[in-house]
């Protein structure tokens, strides 16, 4: 095995000049990134810098327009379900069905993952988000915060070895905030890789081991996470 | 959990949304009513032409209706966008396809019995119970081959803001061999098949929903690669 292959399997998320292109407009281009198992990444930039098509990229939802992407030494072309089996995202959209109840919504993503979720675990996942006195109403109720916790739990159900969060703490309370904070802790702790995009550079910089500074589709600079704070403030 | 699991469980969901919103199936069964209204004002009070064309409005209303069901059917998975959520999965396409289509046809199904007594009597047509039966029948085997090109182009076209245009468009040259076939049988049970070539037609539109269930489950997961 080649030392490039070996690396290759051994990484979380190895991109080789990768790129995304929508009509005449690059998203992102020649991006070369290496995500170690475990670590927490985060990703900022301002509005359309491509966080979110490198989230989404990685996660299989867009097909490369150029370069390579490995996902624990997987291509996720050619081994989609295994890449979606090992990683998770949860994005700007919540994937609910307003007529659903909270607890059905579980079920479904259970389910068709292939396993059985019973209702006291479900229950015992709902009360970690604050949901469990609400788990029989239809989520189209739900206040946008309340929505973000129930899509958050996916994070929870799937025991995913990456997971992908674009904008966690976007519409969360303080304690919702604090909630993800921990759970990203928890995941470092249980050695998963964490890649997370945000605008709330406080509060993301201080829990990562690494940032990323995209700007324009670029991958502009990458530190610690003060020095991304030192680098460009507290607003991005 | 294999394919079968992953169907089912897709249309549960979908049954369970149906019940949850009756408002989708209540308008696509008033609008079906009010096509077959619709085109018995048309032809007039002659009930010999009426009973002649009875079988093609039956059709027509099936059609028409079911561009409606199945643009509902997608409009609701980009609500919040949980088709995605659900691509996201370790789910193979082809189960989400086949759970969608299957639960479009049984919605589809849920429109004979309340279409086919108001085209009998709008349309003065007798027909007895086995009539009837062969009737049901023929309606499911056109339902399923409607369904099968119908939610593979409402998947399509389902981001897109002219998917009311799209769709029809699409969908409706595609669907001519169903359409034929259904508008040949059902017109032969209304009125009578003294050639006995009911079987032929009924043939011909199973073969044709075979291949319609068999090839869109296989450009499916190709039409969603980029996300639908």
């Amino acid at each position: 095995m080649s030392l490039r292959a070996a690396d290759s399997a051994t990484l979380a998320v190895q991109t080789s000049k990768l790129g995304k292109r929508f009509g005449r407009q690059w998203a992102l281009a020649h991006c070369d990134l290496q995500v170690r198992p475990g670590e927490v990444l985060l990703l900022a930039g301002a509005n359309g810098s491509g966080k979110t098509t490198l989230l989404r990229l990685i996660a299989g939802l867009y097909k490369p327009t150029q370069g390579n992407l490995t996902i624990y030494g997987m291509d996720p072309d050619q081994e989609k379900l295994a890449c979606r089996r090992t990683l998770t995202l949860v994005g700007h959209d919540n994937y609910l069905y307003s007529q659903l109840t909270a607890l059905e919504m579980l079920q479904v993503w259970t389910r068709l993952r292939g396993a059985e979720l019973p209702e006291a675990q479900a229950i015992e996942l709902l009360r970690e988000v604050d949901l469990d006195e609400r788990r029989d109403y239809a989520v189209g109720g739900f206040s946008a915060g309340m929505r973000k916790r129930l899509t958050l739990l996916r994070t929870r159900l799937e025991e995913p070895k990456l997971v992908l969060l674009d904008e966690p703490f976007s519409a969360l309370d303080a304690a919702g905030q604090n909630l993800i904070e921990e759970w990203i802790e928890g995941y470092r702790s249980a050695g998963k890789t964490v890649v997370l995009a945000s605008h709330n550079l406080p509060r993301a910089s201080k829990m990562c081991d690494r940032a990323i500074l995209l700007q324009e589709g670029q991958m502009l600079w990458q530190g610690t996470g003060s020095e991304l704070l030192d680098q460009v403030g507290t607003t991005v | 959990m294999n394919l079968i699991g992953q169907v089912i469980t897709v249309v549960r969901k979908d049954l369970l949304l149906e019940w949850r919103g009756k408002g989708r199936l209540i308008s696509v069964l008033l609008f079906g009513v009010v096509t077959l209204l619709l085109f018995s004002f048309a032809v007039g009070p002659d009930s010999t032409l009426l009973r002649a064309a009875a079988g093609g409005f039956l059709v027509l209303a099936l059609l028409l209706s079911s561009t409606l069901g199945l643009s509902e059917s997608f409009r609701v998975e980009q609500e919040q966008r949980a088709i995605e959520g659900l691509l996201l999965l370790p789910v193979d396409p082809i189960a989400l396809y086949y759970g969608k289509t299957l639960s479009n046809t049984l919605f589809l199904m849920l429109l004979a019995p309340v279409l086919t007594p108001v085209a009998l009597i709008l349309y003065s047509v007798q027909l007895d119970l086995s009539g009837l039966a062969v009737l049901l029948g023929l309606w499911t085997l056109a339902a399923a081959g409607l369904s099968a090109p119908g939610t593979l182009y409402a998947a399509m076209t389902s981001r897109l803001q002219s998917q009311d245009v799209l769709l029809p468009l699409l969908l409706f040259p595609l669907v001519i061999p169903v359409l034929m076939g259904s508008v040949k049988s059902i017109t032969l049970i209304l009125t009578g098949d003294p050639m006995s070539q009911v079987g032929s037609w009924a043939t011909l539109l199973a073969s044709f929903a075979i291949i319609y269930w068999s090839l869109c489950g296989l450009l499916f997961p190709h039409a969603i690669e980029e996300g639908i």
